[in-house]
């Protein structure tokens, strides 16, 4: 078979929308990579999703609109990827998002081809001969694993989201590729029907995504106002410290901590919270912290990505008006 | 790998997942509730943890002494009571395996699968000793006539069938199983105790409870030994219980004392609380290996008197005082209600009384070792 | 109708460290389990097996210990198990591991699904099911988050990132399963001692017709080149302006350009 020289990227589309690992991935590989960069968009026949992603600055897109392929099955994505290969020759390697859609389709491929894929990755590089030094966790994150194939093509990873800054760069080598007579060879055993899922707020603190925790230092009926309309712009949920489930309206169900609930949120903001232990016990699962506290001390500070020095329903408010 | 390995291995796989998804996160409401919330007991009968020594020939699982010691250690690490509460059922099945007639065993082994058993001797007039009690029973024909009032019974009122020692005779004591759907069964008052709360303790009156010839344990006069019986099989699981409160305490205090800063360092760098912890992690070692010894001798027919009674005995007195030093490392909050550490000194300081007292059993040890060199 | 559900050993914890001496993962003390992911395949294999009398065969491929768990999953209600083991299959990836499930499950014949755990929780790959479907060829759904079956047909829900599946699914089929599909039960204490009435198989490499440069080390295109202890990420403890109104925007621009606050750009 033969070799391409190229590094590609599987342009990641959930419906309408290309998922933001996709940018990710261009930005990272045109860091790393002597070899030119290639992104593979299978998209419907009434989009052109490439106009956004050009604007991260690959050197090639090549694009296959297939209303079929478009509905993301596996197998027919799989076959539809595999006669695109045989065609170009195999690619150095072969990237692909962590997500439901790439660690599905990444392992199908890779199978197909009979090469090796990495799963997960959290760093990836080239050492000098364009072999890709995969970096993964295993073990829960607990162990990482550096990880090689070194006699087959292409090697393929898949790499998890916002692992990577995304940076626009205006590339003027672009070059685009439409594939147009790619046969499709259908799989007849599943119908696949799909929807956007509506933006929901979560229904506890355990499961949600976002959370504005509000505390001993933001607790008057005011600042409670400004901090639930903050959660609403950002469908977050409201948790609170352990004092304020005095209060009528929140109880244990509501408190985060050691005697309350343990919760995982992407995104923490602590309004008012001074970082007890027996708060920070129930956090250390959520990705990212901020934090708002008129003592410049306040422990929570050191469990904090970002914080603010300052009153906390200013900050709330200010941060819910940049919103808008 | 044979198939007893295997199948114990399994086990304790389950027990382990059981206890952390449906006991442990209850232990401090199962404490403070005094009773088995969250449905607890229904979830034991439907794994059948009721009938993990039964032996298979009744329906039951048919594990040897040292894996159901195993099974008590691992439940007690969630919650002590529950632990105690398998126990008292346990030991008591022991014992109508080892003293019951075909007869009775047909009846009422099959039933232990759902059916709680318990053993009963002391009453209102004598504890540590069996021969102040009033109970008795009388020959009429075949039958005999049971009355009496049998108090703090472990499990007393969530058991269904009773091993009750009564007298038969002025100076005889023999062992007789009633249950509760007998004419003349009533279940009297719960005992309002300290520890193990979740472990009901209570009374039973029989009236005039009649019963056949099959119901009597071994046969008449063996009532001290029988009660010997289930006080070894008993104090093994006590050990295991006990060990497990350790395994318990010792969590607590080494997450507290890592994470736990004085000024900039872990107060488990510090010798006044690594002397402490070190000492509670002995005392579980120790204990932990007097009962799985006396489980082994059980389990090759050898006489474990002794070995049990050390199990207790010394697992007793040092869970009490390794709950003590618990409390003490972790200060304000060890003295708190709103941490485990008092319910754990309280549900300990319950096995040096239960099933013989320390005194009764520091009594049976020196005799055990005087006779040995006689 | 016949299901072959997939299983793994793995760690009972994740919370493993590297030995500094050997430089490999300290496996000491730590017991093995059926992979959580697998009890939900399992679960999903006898509700099927509740609706349609099917026959569950319970597979694993793996050093002879994970017998256990064959026999776990035979106490959990799997009628037979099958045990691929040999010394060829040791330093499989997940190609080469695939590659002889799939030829174990042609041997199995008549198969009509082969159901999987999302992934396992020590390799953490997910691999597994799209690789072992494209072997037998047949068509598959990943990380079904709920299973029913009616008429013949799976009908089967989905999650991506925000879309939502409704997948109907023909026979053959392979699925992995998420643990939102059902709740796995415990294991009966007395089905454990009935459990050994049920057969369990073992085959070697000479059983499966394998071709020997697709198994074990040969076999695996890739290579863990190392393995090492993640760097503790220290919090940022980034500090906002001062002015509440240049915090916020301060902070909002750093959230988009990470992507945390995406959908609101
Ligand atoms: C057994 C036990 C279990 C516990 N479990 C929990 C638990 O699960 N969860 C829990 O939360 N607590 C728990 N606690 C209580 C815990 O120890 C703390 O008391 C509690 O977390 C403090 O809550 P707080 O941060 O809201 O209040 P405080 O500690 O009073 O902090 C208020 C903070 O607000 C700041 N502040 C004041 N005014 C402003 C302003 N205008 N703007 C910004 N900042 C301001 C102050 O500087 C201070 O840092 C437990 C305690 C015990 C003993
Ligand atoms: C730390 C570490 C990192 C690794 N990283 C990689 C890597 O990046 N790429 C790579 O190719 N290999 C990797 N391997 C090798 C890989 O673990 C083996 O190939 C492995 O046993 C296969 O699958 P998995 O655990 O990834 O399965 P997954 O695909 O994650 O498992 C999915 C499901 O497949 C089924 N399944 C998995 N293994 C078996 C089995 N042996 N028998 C029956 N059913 C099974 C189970 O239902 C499981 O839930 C790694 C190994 C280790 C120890």
């Amino acid at each position: 078979m033969e070799l391409l020289k190229e590094n590609w990227i599987f342009a990641e589309v959930d419906l309408n929308k290309v998922n933001p690992i996709t940018y990710q991935l261009i930005t990272k590989m045109n860091q790393i990579s002597n070899l030119p960069v290639t992104v593979v968009l299978i998209e419907s026949t009434s989009e052109n999703l490439e106009d956004e992603i050009k604007e991260y600055g690959p050197d090639k897109i090549i694009i296959i609109k297939n209303d079929q392929l478009a509905q993301g099955n596996d197998l027919e994505m799989t076959n539809a990827l595999d006669t695109l290969i045989e065609k170009t020759g195999r690619p150095n390697s072969f990237v692909f998002a962590a997500t439901v859609v790439g660690r599905s389709l990444a392992p199908r491929l890779q199978a197909r081809l009979r090469t090796g894929l990495t799963a997960d990755c959290l760093d990836l590089h080239f050492e000098d001969d364009n072999t890709l030094i995969q970096t993964k966790p295993s073990y829960g994150d607990n162990i990482m694993c550096e990880i090689v194939v070194p006699n087959h093509r292409p090697q393929m990873a898949t790499v998890r989201s916002n692992v990577f800054e995304a940076k626009k760069l205006n590339n003027p080598m672009l070059k685009v590729i439409n594939i147009t007579n790619l046969k499709v060879i259908s799989d007849r055993q599943l119908t696949i029907s799909s929807k956007t899922l509506p933006q929901e707020n979560a229904e506890s603190i355990n499961d949600a995504k976002r959370i504005v925790a509000v505390g001993r230092g933001d607790k008057t009926e005011e600042n409670l106002t400004n901090a639930k309309r903050l959660a609403d712009k950002l469908h977050a949920v409201i948790g609170v410290t352990r004092p304020l489930t005095d209060l009528e309206e929140f109880n244990i169900n509501d408190q985060i901590g050691q005697s309350g609930q343990s919760v995982s949120p992407d995104i923490l903001i602590n309004l008012g919270i001074s970082g007890a232990v027996q708060y920070t016990a129930g956090i250390s699962n959520a990705k990212t912290i901020v934090s708002a506290n008129t003592d410049k001390d306040a422990p929570i500070f050191e469990y904090s990505d970002y914080y603010f020095v300052g009153n906390a329903e200013e900050f709330s408010k200010a941060l819910e008006k940049v919103l808008q | 790998m044979d198939q007893k390995t295997i199948s114990q291995e399994i086990l304790l796989r389950m027990v382990k997942s059981f206890v952390k998804n449906e006991v442990a996160p209850y232990d401090m409401e199962i404490d403070h509730t005094r009773s088995y919330v969250n449905d607890l007991l229904a979830k034991v009968r439907q794994n059948d943890f009721l009938s993990l020594m039964l032996p298979k020939e009744y329906g039951g699982a048919g594990f040897d002494g040292r894996t159901t010691a195993k099974v008590i250690n691992e439940i007690a690490k969630g919650n002590a009571s529950l632990a105690v509460t398998l126990e008292g059922h346990f030991k008591s099945i022991d014992q109508i395996v080892k003293y019951g007639n075909d007869e009775l065993k047909n009846e009422y082994l099959p039933q232990a699968k759902n059916r709680i058993v318990a053993f009963s001797m002391t009453e209102p007039s004598g504890g540590s000793n069996p021969m102040g009690i009033n109970s008795h029973a009388e020959k009429h024909g075949d039958k005999w006539i049971i009355n009496g009032d049998k108090i703090m019974i472990t499990n007393g009122g969530l058991a269904e069938i009773y091993c009750v020692l009564v007298k038969t005779a002025p100076t005889e004591l023999s062992i007789f199983v009633v249950d509760n759907e007998m004419e003349g069964f009533e279940y009297g008052k719960q005992e309002n105790f300290l520890g193990l709360t979740g472990v009901p303790v209570g009374e039973i009156v029989m009236n005039n409870i009649e019963v056949d010839d099959s119901h009597l344990l071994g046969k008449v006069g063996m009532g001290k030994e029988i009660g010997d019986s289930a006080h070894d099989d008993a104090r093994v699981l006590m050990g295991a219980v006990l060990t497990g409160i350790m395994e318990h305490e010792l969590d607590l205090v080494t997450d507290y004392a890592t994470h736990r800063k004085a000024i900039d360092t872990p107060i488990i760098q510090m010798q006044g609380i690594q002397r402490k912890v070190a000492d509670i992690a002995i005392s579980k070692e120790t204990t932990k290996l007097l009962y799985q010894k006396a489980a082994w001798m059980k389990d090759h027919g050898q006489d474990y008197e002794e070995e049990a009674a050390m199990a207790k005995a010394y697992g007793s007195r040092s869970a009490v005082k390794a709950g003590d030093d618990s409390l003490q490392i972790l200060g304000g909050y060890g003295y708190s209600l709103d941490y485990p550490i008092e319910h754990l000194i309280r549900d300990a300081r319950a096995m040096e009384i239960a099933e013989g007292t320390v005194e009764k059993m520091r009594t049976a040890i020196a005799l055990k070792e005087a006779e040995s060199r006689a | 109708m016949k299901i072959v559900v997939g299983i793994k050993q793995v760690p009972e914890t994740t919370n493993v460290k590297i030995n500094e001496k050997t430089k490999n993962i300290d496996r000491r003390g730590i017991n093995g389990v059926i992979n959580q992911y697998d009890r939900h395949a399992l679960e999903a294999a006898f509700e099927i097996k509740a609706k349609t009398n099917a026959e569950v065969i319970v597979m694993t491929m793996g050093p002879d210990d994970f017998v256990v768990s064959l026999q776990e999953a035979l106490a959990l209600g799997a009628d037979s198990a099958v045990l691929l083991s040999d010394r060829a299959f040791a330093g499989a990836d997940t190609l080469a591991t695939g590659y002889v499930l799939s030829k174990a499950i042609q041997k199995i014949n008549d198969v009509d699904l082969v159901i999987l755990g999302q992934q396992s929780v020590d390799a953490d790959t997910g691999q597994m099911g799209p690789i072992v479907a494209e072997f037998l060829d047949i068509s598959q759904v990943t990380y079904a988050s709920k299973i029913d079956i009616a008429d013949g047909a799976l009908h089967i829900k989905r999650y991506l990132e925000t879309v939502e599946q409704d997948i109907t699914a023909k026979l053959p089929l392979l699925l992995t399963v998420t643990d939102q599909a059902n709740d796995p039960k415990y294991v009966n204490v007395v089905e454990i001692t009935k459990s050994f009435e049920k057969p369990v198989i073992t085959w070697h490499a000479t059983d499966l017709n394998l071709d020997d440069d697709r198994v074990g080390q040969a076999g695996s295109p890739s290579i863990v080149r190392s393995i090492s202890s993640p760097k503790a990420v220290a919090k940022d403890n980034h500090k906002l302006a001062d002015n509440p109104q240049d915090a916020a925007d301060e902070l909002v621009k750093i959230l988009k350009e990470k992507n945390i606050l995406m959908e609101d750009k």
